[in-house]
């Protein structure tokens, strides 16, 4: 780590990005699916059909169907959380939490009968979408993981454009014909530079969603560390109110539904009551946040036991928490329509393809000489791409395939769903540590390819409803997500293909070598283009 | 969230893009298999960094300031890597794929235009 400055930053970006490549693939991959985490969670639950919305009256009684099934199930818990029906979802989703450190409760019921719902159990696309910040690890570990990658991604990124020499120059420049360190590493540039923007906005504001964990000291001192008078101070919750200890009964929510929808023109989407039974029970009532880049749900809180209105909340944050909430909106991207959803998503994926290019890159400037036996951290770090870059997406496409075919009324399904991801995915990186690194990809983008079909295949032969097989009726989502699919599966084949068939342009690759100097005398950076003749530009 | 915006925002940000790229030498090279004039040079930079903006406008003024600027960008972003592999792949097309961007972005602008105007 000697030398300039610019190459004590590629040093930088080299070993930043190599130690953190394989989680912060995963938690783009991940990330970029959860763009269409609804669509993804409805897919999964093929048994909700659309419904039409319901009326104030119809949505306060459905309220009060999910209260007296929380008050027979968890009449101990603390909280009860109930997402009220949608046109996309028409369904009660209770979800309660007894003690802090148990699992939480979660049940589906009916909305126009209190029974509970005949749903395959699924975690649909929430499991994704957590798995993006928490790695399906306990919440605390897994965020503090996620936090820690995204502050080197950050460091990999700023060192990574002080690295790279010919910004502008090479804007445009892909050459993929080239010697395959020369198009790694313009793919590497291309997809990282393109979509820069991107990049810097989704790392910096990942952090910033999580940043009160991060840097809990401010709130520690002036608040006593009582994060949610903070939150309730800077307008982001109502009041949280404790509990007096005292029994009272908890007053119908059904007027409470309808005063709430009366107030607010949004969508009303979930309550919470909290403290239920007790003298000082709160019901909260939490909207669709409306239309903009800020990511706030205006809210209503109301005395549980009197029904009073407490609290009003809907916009009108000050500076810092309007910034903070603009900074979630940006990240999480629900102000997005179809198009502009669309690019989000491109993005999403460019930001996979820099990780995954970033860390090839990394073993191809280390590969071994022609009659040199490859050293074990290479070897190490071969198998691990090919587990990451294959082994995340076939585990996804296995947990898209476990939801259509292990049986619907199975005891904990949604666990088993969860375990096939990750047997899959052990699989995955494991097959490749015994098979030959050229092999063990092309087998590794082929079985993805093929296990993407074999979700479109059966998601066409379960799905009674399936627009294929219903001439034209059906839900249209079926048929996007094939399609995407498809898509998907094309990609992986062509990529299949391009790795059994790839020979190296033989002369250029031999230069390239032989003006590399020696690994063990100075790392070389991936970053650091190798010795070619100098074009004049105007940048 | 208008659809037409979002077009006029994508040919304009291909054909600054297109415009830029093809004022670098090694890129126009490529093209048009000849070194670019130093005159050309400078128009095709002005005209790509006064699409970029214009685009800005226009997706300031169709979106509202605040999805505006995010709009701009993911249009930049998309339109430079249909750019890019474009170039990579068919260069001979890049020439005409701009003038068609160009195209369609002037479809909804003249439309708004004509809208606007009594």
């Amino acid at each position: 780590m000697k030398g300039s400055f610019r190459q004590s930053m590629a040093w930088l970006h080299t070993w930043s990005g190599l130690i953190v490549g394989w989680v912060l693939f995963a938690i783009f991959v991940t990330g970029t699916a959860s763009y269409y985490r609804p669509d993804i969670t409805r897919w999964m639950r093929p048994e909700l059909t659309r419904a039409e919305p319901m009326d104030a009256p119809a949505l306060g009684a459905a309220a009060e169907r999910a209260v007296a099934y929380l008050q027979e199930h968890a009449p101990q818990a603390r909280s009860w959380f109930i997402a009220l029906p949608q046109p996309d979802k028409p369904v009660l989703d209770l979800f309660w939490r007894t003690r802090p450190g148990e699992p939480p409760r979660q049940a589906m019921l009916d909305p126009r009968t209190g029974a509970e719902a005949a749903v395959r159990g699924t975690r649909g696309g929430d499991f994704l979408y957590r798995f993006h910040f928490e790695l399906h690890m306990p919440p605390l570990w897994g965020r503090w993981i996620v936090g820690i990658c995204a502050m080197i991604m950050l460091v990999a990124l700023i060192s990574g454009i002080v690295t790279h020499k010919r910004i502008f120059a090479d804007f445009f420049t892909f050459r993929r014909d080239k010697a395959p360190r020369r198009s790694w590493l313009d793919a590497h540039n291309v997809t990282g530079v393109l979509a820069l923007p991107f990049h810097l906005m989704i790392t910096y504001t990942g952090i910033m969603t999580l940043a009160l964990m991060y840097m809990p000291w401010g709130v520690t001192t002036a608040y006593r560390g009582d994060n949610q008078a903070f939150f309730a101070e800077a307008g982001l919750v109502t009041t949280p109110r404790p509990p007096a200890n005292r029994p009272a009964a908890l007053t119908p929510v059904g007027p409470i539904v309808e005063r709430a929808l009366a107030t607010m023109p949004e969508t009303l989407e979930r309550l919470s009551v909290v403290n239920p039974g007790d003298a000082n029970a709160t019901v909260v009532a939490v909207f669709e946040e409306p239309h903009g880049l800020s990511h706030q749900h205006p809210q209503i809180a109301f005395d549980g036991v009197s029904g009073e209105t407490l609290e009003i909340l809907g916009g009108g944050l000050k500076p810092a928490a309007k910034t903070f909430t603009v900074m979630t909106g940006l990240h999480e991207a629900h102000f997005a329509g179809t198009a502009l959803r669309l690019l989000f998503f491109l993005c999403g994926l460019m930001g996979c393809a820099m990780v995954a290019t970033g860390i090839v890159l990394w073993s191809l400037a280390r590969l071994p000489k022609a009659n040199e036996r490859a050293f074990f951290g290479l070897r190490l770090v071969q198998a691990l791409n090919i587990g990451s870059i294959a082994g995340l997406p076939a585990a996804v496409a296995v947990f898209f395939l476990a939801n259509r075919l292990l049986p619907a009324d199975l005891a904990g399904r949604a666990e088993w769903e969860i375990d096939a991801f990750f047997g899959a995915w052990i699989v995955a990186a494991l097959v490749p540590l015994v098979r030959p690194q050229r092999r063990a990809w092309c087998e590794g983008l082929a079985a993805v390819s093929l296990l993407c079909l074999a979700v479109v295949a059966a998601d066409i032969l379960t799905i009674p409803g399936h627009p294929l097989r219903l001439t034209g009726g059906g839900d249209p989502l079926f048929a996007w997500f094939d399609a995407a699919m498809l898509l998907l599966a094309g990609l992986f084949a062509l990529a299949a293909r391009k790795v059994l068939r790839y020979e190296a342009p033989r002369k250029e690759s031999q230069r390239e070598r032989s003006a590399r100097p020696e690994p063990a005398a100075s790392p070389v950076s991936p970053t650091r283009a190798p010795v070619r003749q100098t074009e004049p530009t105007h940048a | 969230m208008t659809p037409s915006i979002l077009a006029a925002n994508l040919g304009l940000s291909f054909a600054a893009l297109a415009a830029l790229c093809l004022s670098l030498n090694r890129h126009h090279a490529e093209v048009f298999d000849r070194k670019a004039e130093r005159a050309a040079v400078l128009r095709l930079r002005a005209f790509g960094w006064a699409a970029i903006a214009a685009s800005l406008v226009v997706a300031g003024i169709g979106e509202g300031w605040a999805f505006g600027p995010v709009q701009w960008i993911g249009a930049l972003t998309g339109a430079a890597l249909g750019l890019v592999l474009l170039l990579s792949y068919r260069p001979r097309y890049v020439a005409p794929a701009a003038l068609v961007a160009l195209g369609v972005a002037a479809v909804p602008l003249s439309l708004a235009a004509l809208a606007v105007s009594p």
